[in-house]
């Protein structure tokens, strides 16, 4: 054990991995009781997520050198712990660590559902662990170290996602997650493979001069692939619709939050950092995944019912609208153009803190709903804003900050993709400015699409009448669930309102990286922030804007109040058309409110659909109606099951003509391999 | 010294196809023991030429540690297993005997075209004896290919072996004594092992055919 060149964030780094630590080991050992091991190691996750969180402000914004901390060097070679922490990886901690606090808060009153019933302990001690691993990911120096943490990372995150297991489709959900999963490292190894046959180093921070220009395009396919699908990547996103909802709320939360950024930490420590962009190329292809992603993603969002399995595929969207900044980003650089490089990096990093808190919060709302009601499906839900107020807020507040409305942080975020999107259009590049015209109008599809994904979760699930019993009996949940969201909800609000604040550090980060800083560029003050700027002279301010959307509002109500004079206002019941009583099946479904769009969409979700009528005496009165709707997941049926066909039919040959249980058979083989590989060494 | 290494080599390759082109379990077990008996005198030679040379004396403790395990205990333990099957001569074959000695021939010339040229073997002129070796090793690979009872699968498990044993005396010298015990404890425990699987097989199917195993298959 050597600890060398500790500097101050370098010790609050250490003293956050040992708190990590020993949040998980005092879950093991406290594990005979329920409560006070959970609050125990949830309060330590608390405070070591503090220290994250202050090492990583320090490094963001005071420290510009590169920490490296080598804890542990063994006599195997390649086998040691270093940790390298610079200005990118301290972004990516702050990430985590934010949502660390916010969720390990929540779940001291979520995993109470748990007490008596389930392993609290170790839930708690995979808990830690998981958030352990994702903090070394972020921080390892070498690239054996970063494979074991994120293999790690894998692992864990699988425990969780099975940690319900009587469900067969959460172990169904948890064996495609880890076949997908350890497909993805595969593809990181062989390129690991390959940085090491050309520099002979693993060392992340080395140079990558030697790697001749063919093997960075073989390595930028492999890291694209191998991250992409850790990312949940439009078509490689299989696994994250059926994770996510197979784990616990606040699982789920960490998972979308913060798991699947790592893979955009990947890209820009790997790519970006290493290999450097070279190709124009290279931010094609992600662009392009980007926008398939960000499209897809949400229109299949639309479709889906379940509170959790839409919320993943709004990851899926949100991870393609960073991969647009970070695909504009890598063209630009990739032409020397670093001022537009700076401006989509920054875009897209900062959409990726917004998206950890507004999804976060999200995941975390939804497990509010299912530990209230006991229920994930939408279509049972409803009128839960009387039940539970403060929630239903919440939820509207990270509602409005994924759809990119103001004044919340995903309007900012998605402003500077479109500004960087815009200024990439540039005279003279005629494929480059098609494709930026059209992932403009991607984006904006997009951003529809979502918005009408929100409206109908929060108006089917909060609004309205309740349609199940389990509504009916549904109670505010526990003080603390409220306040890990109510700290997420408040820092959308203030990125929200003071951006330029947040944009600071971002492009610190950025010009660490990139080497130009966009902030002078960037107009306007403390509080009231003007983007972009100078470029394409568009301004905006989203206090202003909320100020003008305020204005407008006291305008209507002094007009209709004072110019329109005196009225009589009566409170009465909804108008029920002459039937005995309204009940809560007359009410929009969920299922009615996307109709439109699943005929609009139609050649995407190619839906079927099934009416079964119950007649009686009269065809005017049937007993029953049954409809059923029904979409298919193109890529699961044409590019999955494909493969899968072919796969089984080999395996089975294999199985009756290779692997025949004779000893002899197996003999031969061996005696064949020796053969042939005498004769290589002869030949060779 | 040379010399007689080279014949003992030779000697020890030609008691090997003299195993293959045996029927009788019994003399399997007896063309073994020869095996063992030959390779045991090569250590011999070696240990006492190393002894006058480097008065190190560790090659021929494993010369005594051959004496008594391959050429006394195992085969006792061989013959006693034998005297509980009810198979003593092996009748069908994949392949006949002349075919198998033929094939023999083949790995031979096979092992020269591939060593003959390797580096730091072959010290000018192309080291035989290696070759030899060698060639023991993958003789014994095929004697278990060839022979469908589990006594003739040990039998040439011991002698891939005896081949690497060879091999490596030959090629370096003499092991580290450890590696040199390490291996000997693990081949015991593996006889051991197997004799007992030997009595398994035989119980359960009432034979000793390996291709009954096959029925083991999922």
């Amino acid at each position: 054990m050597q600890i060398n060149s500790l500097s101050e964030q370098g010790t609050l780094l250490i003293a956050a991995i040992t708190l990590f630590l020993l949040a998980a080991f005092a879950a093991l050992i406290l594990i005979k009781s329920h409560k006070l091991c959970n609050i125990v190691s949830n309060v330590i996750c608390i405070i070591a997520a503090f220290f994250g969180v202050a090492a990583s402000v320090i490094k963001i914004f005071i420290d510009n050198t590169s920490t490296h901390i080598n804890i542990f060097t063994s006599t195997i070679p390649f086998i040691s712990i270093e940790i390298e922490f610079d200005k990118l990886s301290a972004f990516f901690v702050l990430c985590l660590s934010v949502l660390v606090i916010c969720v390990s808060i929540y779940s001291i009153g979520y995993i109470s559902h748990y007490y008596g019933k389930r392993n609290v302990g170790l839930f708690n001690f995979l808990y830690s662990t998981f958030i352990l691993s994702m903090l070394l990911v972020m921080i390892s120096s070498n690239a054996i170290f970063f494979f074991f943490a994120w293999e790690a990372m894998s692992f864990v995150s699988y425990f969780l996602v099975v940690f319900e297991s009587e469900h067969v489709e959460n172990q169904k959900a948890g064996k495609l997650y880890i076949i997908m999963t350890h497909i993805g490292t595969a593809f990181l190894l062989i390129a690991f493979m390959i940085m090491f046959s050309y520099t002979g180093s693993f060392d992340l921070r080395g140079s990558s001069t030697a790697i001749p220009e063919f093997a960075k395009n073989i390595m930028f396919v492999l890291f694209l692939i191998g991250f992409g699908t850790k990312a949940g990547v439009i078509p490689v996103h299989i696994w994250l619709p059926r994770a996510h909802p197979a784990a616990p709320s606040n699982v789920s939360a960490l998972m979308s939050g913060i798991m699947i950024k790592t893979a955009i930490y990947g890209l820009l420590r790997f790519v970006l950092c290493y290999l450097h962009v070279e190709n124009t190329w290279w931010g094609i292809s992600i662009l392009c995944i980007g926008i398939i992603s960000a499209v897809l993603g949400v229109a299949y969002a639309l479709m889906e019912h379940n509170i959790k399995r839409l919320l993943a595929f709004h990851s899926v969207e949100n991870i393609g609208i960073i991969l647009i900044g970070l695909g504009v980003g890598f063209i630009a650089l990739a032409q020397k153009n670093e001022f537009l490089g700076a401006l989509a990096i920054t875009a897209s990093l900062l959409h990726t803190f917004n998206h950890t808190l507004f999804k976060g919060g999200l995941f975390l709302g939804a497990g509010s709903i299912q530990y209230a009601t006991h229920t994930k499906n939408i279509e049972k839900l409803g009128g839960l804003i009387k039940k539970m107020p403060i929630t239903a807020l919440l939820v509207l507040c990270f509602s409005l900050a994924i759809c990119a409305i103001v004044p919340f942080n995903g309007f900012i975020s998605e402003w500077l993709t479109y500004q960087a999107l815009f200024a990439n259009i540039i005279p003279g590049e005629a494929g480059i400015n098609i494709l930026s015209i059209l992932s403009v109008a991607a984006l904006a599809l997009a951003g529809a699409l979502a918005a009408a994904c929100f409206v109908k979760l929060f108006g089917i699930s909060f609004l309205g009448r309740s349609r199940s019993a389990a509504v009916e009996n549904a109670k505010e949940v526990p003080v603390t669930m409220n306040i890990g969201m109510g700290i997420l909800a408040l820092m959308c609000l203030a990125i929200g309102l003071f951006p330029t604040l947040f944009i600071r550090g971002v492009d610190k980060v950025v010009s660490g990286m990139v080497g130009t800083s966009i902030i002078n560029q960037l107009q306007g003050g403390f509080i009231i922030a003007f983007y972009p700027l100078s470029i394409s002279g568009n301004a905006i301010s989203p206090l202003v804007i909320l100020g003008a959307i305020v204005g407008v509002i006291l305008l209507a109500i002094f007009v209709i109040r004072i110019i329109g004079g005196k009225y009589i206002e009566r409170k009465y019941g909804t108008w029920d058309c002459g039937f005995e009583s309204l009940d809560s099946k007359m009410q929009y479904s969920a299922t009615g409110f996307s109709k439109p769009l699943r005929i609009v969409l139609k050649i995407l979700y190619r839906p079927r659909r099934e009416v079964e009528i119950e007649e009686s005496a009269s065809s005017y009165f049937p007993t029953s109606i049954k409809y059923k709707v029904s979409t298919e997941q193109i890529f699961e049926k044409y590019f999955y099951a494909p493969i899968l066909r072919v796969l089984k039919s080999l395996s089975r040959k294999v199985k009756f003509s290779v692997q025949t249980g004779s000893i002899h058979a197996y003999l031969v083989y061996i005696f064949i391999a020796v053969i042939v590989l005498m004769l290589y060494n002869r030949l060779v | 010294m040379s010399d007689f290494l080279d014949v003992l080599s030779v000697l020890i390759l030609l008691s090997s196809f003299i195993l293959m082109a045996n029927k009788r379990i019994k003399s399997y077990i007896q063309t073994f023991r020869i095996q063992s008996a030959l390779i045991a005198l090569t250590a011999g030679i070696m240990g006492i030429d190393i002894l006058s040379k480097e008065g190190r004396f560790d090659v021929l403790i494993v010369c005594v540690i051959i004496i008594a395990m391959k050429v006394i205990y195992i085969p006792h333990l061989l013959n006693k297993a034998y005297t509980n099957v009810e198979y003593k001569i092996e009748k069908d074959f994949f392949l006949n005997i002349p075919i198998l000695i033929f094939v023999c021939c083949m790995i031979v010339v096979f092992c020269y075209f591939s060593i003959s040229n390797t580096g730091g073997i072959n010290l000018g002129i192309i080291n035989l004896r290696v070759v030899n070796s060698v060639s023991l090793i993958l003789i014994g690979l095929f004697f278990m290919i060839s022979r469908k009872k589990a006594i003739g699968q040990i039998i040439g498990f011991l002698v891939i072996e005896n081949g690497l044993f060879i091999t490596a005396m030959l090629a370096t010298q003499g092991m580290p004594f450890i590696v040199d015990i390490g291996i000997f404890i693990d081949m015991l425990t593996a006889v051991l092992i197997l004799g007992i699987m030997v009595f398994k097989i035989n119980e359960k199917f009432d034979s000793i055919d390996m291709n009954e195993l096959k029925n083991l298959r999922g």
